[in-house]
Formats: structure tokens, sequence, C-alpha cells
């Protein structure tokens, strides 16, 4: 389902992956919400791409032996999610909905003309690694389409101009 | 109506919604809300549960199965441990009320569901939220410290020796986790791939306890049921669809946005009244009425139809979540369909032949048309491929992409035999 990965190999940032002493602490409390420690494995992973943007191999053989999970179940699961990166991502990640009433309204032109405007791919950092782009099914805020989200945000309506103008301010 | 005082007569699920500041629940309870919270407390589970299965309630998520019936299934040992899974992941599209709810007024979905809590006897629950609603799941997070600070949740609620406990669990993009017990896949740290129904989800679900699945809309109508009864519920909307609902609109019409009327509202009053008219002053041409899995209206069905989950049916598509979308004579249902079958086929999880290859089958004649290689009789494949598909699958994915497509055949197939043989124009989309 995850369109992002063609190829089975998980990419390494050639550098070990450890929480910082905050993120151990959330992470302790995150358990204490769950039953068992593999409920706790979605949470866990946004914790990390909080931390670190993107899960390398490092990541996932950290959260492996914290929490007592095969590394072939934790990669399953970032397969199967699209907000689940295993690739290196962007300092800025940008959402842009394709959905029916976003495409009504030129979402698809806009995410086609970021993509050129930006000189990139899909989730392909900028050349200045500020922006990953990434096409996504419906946001679920359909009354602002066209739609996207830049980071944790939504915005909406946009054009190609609005969007890149946004875009460009991002640091 | 006043300015800080809930418009209990308008509305059940919009009632505080004029109020600014509502999602503080200093603000919330000034206006009335957690009473219904506390009398509850001193009632008994089984009348509560037997308000809401006489208030008719049907669950709004899209299945539109009654409520209280759903809550009957479920395990009356209350010593058992057991779960409340709200469902908040909103990813049919064209559907918003669920976040457009929640984000101005987080506390009517929880007061609904310890409520709901109290009633079933279960002693945690989760509000599990689609990843992208980052910002609906912080406001959660903000109004359920407030109701842990008030004593509302957590152990022995108010003195009255019940506990219960509730978070907020991010899923991280994945349509099928919509699906109940895809979401309990997910929930769980897996892959939100279904599982097959029988055992229910009310019998053996969340780490194989009974869980009681529930969407937001439908939990957060409690409260208001509970405060002025089932009767008066039922005086809204038709006999078999009660009550009020949201719908989130879309498209063509001059105000998008969300609006709670009463089930049965005409659909024309929908597009003419609350949503201000047609874009443009241009004609009507389709509407999809229950998300993109309901079969689309034409022009004339559109607006003799009322939206409750009868007359839907009667008119040969479903009320689904109550997502609207309006599209105008300058659309191409080709296009329609296209963008249709292109997302289920990517949410598709991959379990069940029929629904991950069928759905890359339908979408693949898009693929042909883009090559210039499809032929009018694609349509008619595409009509045997998507009935084949109906029926086959652990869930209701694969019928959710066949009907549409099947749908839009029925009405629309001279246009769409024209848009497969327009060739694509090379390097624009």
């Amino acid at each position: 389902m995850s369109s992002h990965s063609n190829t089975h190999v998980s990419h390494s940032q050639g550098a070990p992956f450890k929480f910082t002493a905050e993120n151990l602490a959330k992470y302790e409390e995150l358990l204490t919400r769950y039953d068992d420690v593999e409920s706790a494995l979605l949470p866990v992973l946004h914790l990390v791409q909080e931390q670190n943007r993107w899960l390398p191999i490092e990541a996932i053989e950290y959260v492996s032996e914290l929490m007592k999970i095969p590394e072939i179940s934790i990669k399953e699961v970032i397969s199967f999610y699209d907000m689940f990166y295993d690739i290196p991502v962007a300092r800025n990640m940008v959402h842009v909905c394709t959905n029916i009433t976003c495409s009504m309204f030129g979402g698809r032109e806009i995410y086609q003309g970021l993509l050129k405007h930006f000189d990139t791919d899909y989730l392909t950092p900028t050349r200045d690694g500020r922006i990953s782009l990434q096409k996504m099914e419906c946001l679920g805020a359909c009354e602002m389409a066209p739609c996207m989200r830049i980071n944790n945000d939504y915005v909406g309506p946009v054009d190609l101009v609005s969007a890149i103008h946004k875009l460009e301010e991002l640091p | 109506m006043e300015k800080d005082t809930a418009n209990y007569k308008d509305f059940s699920l919009l009632s505080y919604h004029h109020i600014p500041g509502v999602h503080n629940i200093e603000v919330f309870e000034r206006a009335g809300g957690y009473e219904m919270m506390k009398k509850c407390f001193g009632m008994e589970p089984d009348f509560i549960k037997e308000e809401v299965k006489a208030s008719g309630l049907r669950g709004r998520g899209g299945a539109g199965f009654p409520t209280g019936v759903k809550w009957g299934f479920f395990s009356k040992d209350r010593s058992a441990q057991k779960y409340l899974l709200c469902n908040a992941d909103e990813s049919e599209p064209g559907t918003f009320k669920d976040r457009y709810l929640v984000e101005k007024n987080p506390h009517i979905l929880i007061e609904g569901m310890i409520i709901s809590a109290w009633a079933l006897g279960t002693q945690k629950g989760y509000i599990y939220i689609r990843g992208e609603f980052y910002q609906q799941a912080m406001i959660l997070e903000k109004a359920l410290k407030e109701a842990y600070a008030k004593g509302y949740l957590g152990k022995n609620i108010l003195g009255k020796g019940f506990d219960f406990d509730l978070y907020v669990h991010r899923g991280a993009g994945a349509y099928i986790c919509g699906e109940e017990t895809g979401m309990i896949s997910s929930l769980e740290g897996k892959k939100g791939q279904p599982k097959l129904k029988p055992p229910f989800p009310a019998i053996k679900g969340y780490r194989g306890l009974p869980t009681m699945v529930n969407n937001v809309e439908s939990l957060a109508a409690v409260p208001w049921i509970m405060r002025f009864g089932a009767a008066e519920y039922k005086k809204w909307g038709t006999e078999k669809s009660a009550g009020t609902k949201l719908f989130s609109i879309s498209g063509d019409v001059n105000k998008p946005g969300v609006i709670e009327v009463p089930l049965g509202t005409s659909l024309k009053e929908i597009i003419e009244v609350h949503c201000g008219g047609m874009r443009n002053g241009n004609k009507l041409k389709a509407v999809v009425p229950g998300g993109s899995s309901a079969p689309v209206f034409n022009h004339d069905e559109s607006y003799v139809v009322k939206m409750d989950y009868e007359d839907v049916a009667a008119k040969g598509s479903m009320l689904g979540s109550g997502a609207i979308i309006i599209l105008d004579e300058t659309r191409n249902i080709g296009d329609l369909m296209k963008w249709t079958l292109e997302f289920y086929h990517h949410e598709s999880c991959g379990q069940c032949t029929p629904c991950r290859e069928g759905t890359g089958w339908l979408e693949s004649v898009f693929k042909r048309r883009d090559s210039g290689k499809a032929s009018k009789s694609d349509i008619d494949l595409l009509d045997k491929t998507a009935a084949s598909m109906r029926g086959q699958t652990i869930c209701a994915l694969a019928d959710a992409a066949a009907m549409p497509a099947q749908g839009m055949i029925k009405s629309f197939r001279s246009e769409l035999e024209a848009y497969i043989m327009t060739p694509t124009h090379t390097g624009k989309r």
C-alpha cells in the first residue's frame, strides 16, 4: 500500500540512533498507556521521527532492542503506513492532497507544479534539504480544497503561486 | 441564543460550537458540559444502554448500524477487561465532520465517552485519530489532561468507584485503519489489516478482548440523548433515521463546510439553503452523497433525495459518513471515476486477492487511456471486474471501490465511453 518503498533494503544514516533523555522519558510514559508493549509501536515510531525525521536501519534496530519487537515486524509496519519514512526526508514535510475534491480544484496540478518548481520528486528532499513533497490521499479537509499540510498544519485553499510562496518561506 | 450558553434546541452535536473558547473545560462546563456525565453516574448502566437503544441512534461512521444494538452485543460482565475505542480515523474521501467537531469541542466527545464507558463497563479507552490530524490530536490531549485534573478520568472517578482511562492514539496514514478491525490491528502495533468477522470486536477485539468501536459522532451524541431522553431525540429525523447528522459538504457549492441537520433533510435544501447554492450559478450535474464509496446521484436524483439512511438507499446509494461532494456541469464523471479508483487501489491492504488485484485492474483502464490504448469495451470490463469483486473479501474496501464504479457506469455510461477514448494531453493531467 505504501508507494514510497520500492526496495526492501533499509537505509542507513551512517550513525547510531538513540532517544534523547527527554524522549526516553516520553517513551516510558507512552508505555503506561497500553496493556502491552507492542501497542505502543506506532506512537514510538512517531516519536523517533520527531527526533530523527525518518527511520533508518539504526533506529529500527534501536526500537527493536528497546521494545523487544522483531525488526521484520517493525519494517512491515513502516512499509504499510504512508507517514512513516524509511528513506531520508527533508526538514519540512509537505503533503499535497490529490483526492476527489482537491483534484476538482487543481490539487494534482499543484503537486506536479511544485515538483517542477523545486526540481524534485516524490519524497526526495530538495537539494538544500529543505522540502520533501508527498502526494496524499484525502486529508480530510475538503472544505479548504485544494489543501495541503505543511509539517503539522493545514493550509487551504491554495493555488500553485501561493503554495510556492508558502514553501519558499520555510526554514 | 446566548453567546455562552449551549443551544440544545437546534443542535445536539454542535450545540456548543458557537461558544468562544469552548475547547477549554471551564468554558465547556459553564455552558452545561459534563453535567450529564455527573448525572449518569447516578443511573444504572442498563438504563443508559436502553435509552441509547431507544433513541434510534445509528453508527455515524458509515455503516449506520444501531449503536444501542451494537452495545447490546457487548460483554455484560463489568469486571471483565474490555475496551472502548473511538474511531476518529475519518479518511473516507469527502469526510471532515469529526475533525470539525473535535477541534472546536473536544470535551463533548470525552463526556460522551465517559458516559458510554460507565454504561458499558469499560476500564480503558482510546481515541484512534488519523495521523494527519496532528493538531486535533494535541487539542484532544490537552482536553484529556483537563478532564484528568478535574477527576473525570482515571481511578475512582468522582468517588464512584469507577475507573476509566482514556488516551489518544495517532494513526500514520492508512485509509483502511478506519475499518474497525483494521483499526484494532493498527492499535495492536501491526499493519492495519482487517480481520475476519465473526468474531466481532464486541466479543473479541483489541488484544483478543471485548472492544466496543464507535464513531466520534455517535459517542458525542450520547450526552444530549441522556439529557433530553430518547423520545426527544427521535423528534428529529425520520422514523428509522432518528436524530441529527453532521454532513461535510465540498465541491461546487458557494459555502462548503460542516452542517448539523435532522436526518431526512432534502439534499436540495442542503445545497440551496445551507451551502449558498451552486458555485458560479452553474447547473448541478452529480452528487456523491455519502463519501467516495457511495454510488453517484445524477441531477434529477439529487433534487428529490432526502438525506436519511432509507431514502438514500432506496435511490440506489448510501448515506455513509455523510460526506457530500457536489459536481457541477463543468465536471467530467471520467475524472471522478479515475480519482476514486486510483484511491482505492492505493489503499487496498493487499490481503485479499479480489481487492488487491481487482482495484489494480480497475485503475489500469485509466492507465490504458493515458497511453491511448483504451477502447469502448473497457467500460464493460470495468463493470464486470467491479461486479466480481463484491462480497468476496474480508472487509468492505473492495465493495467500496466497486460500488461507485458501477454506479457511475449505470448513470453516465456514454460520457465514460467518450472519456476513455479521449487521449490525455501529454505532460498535463
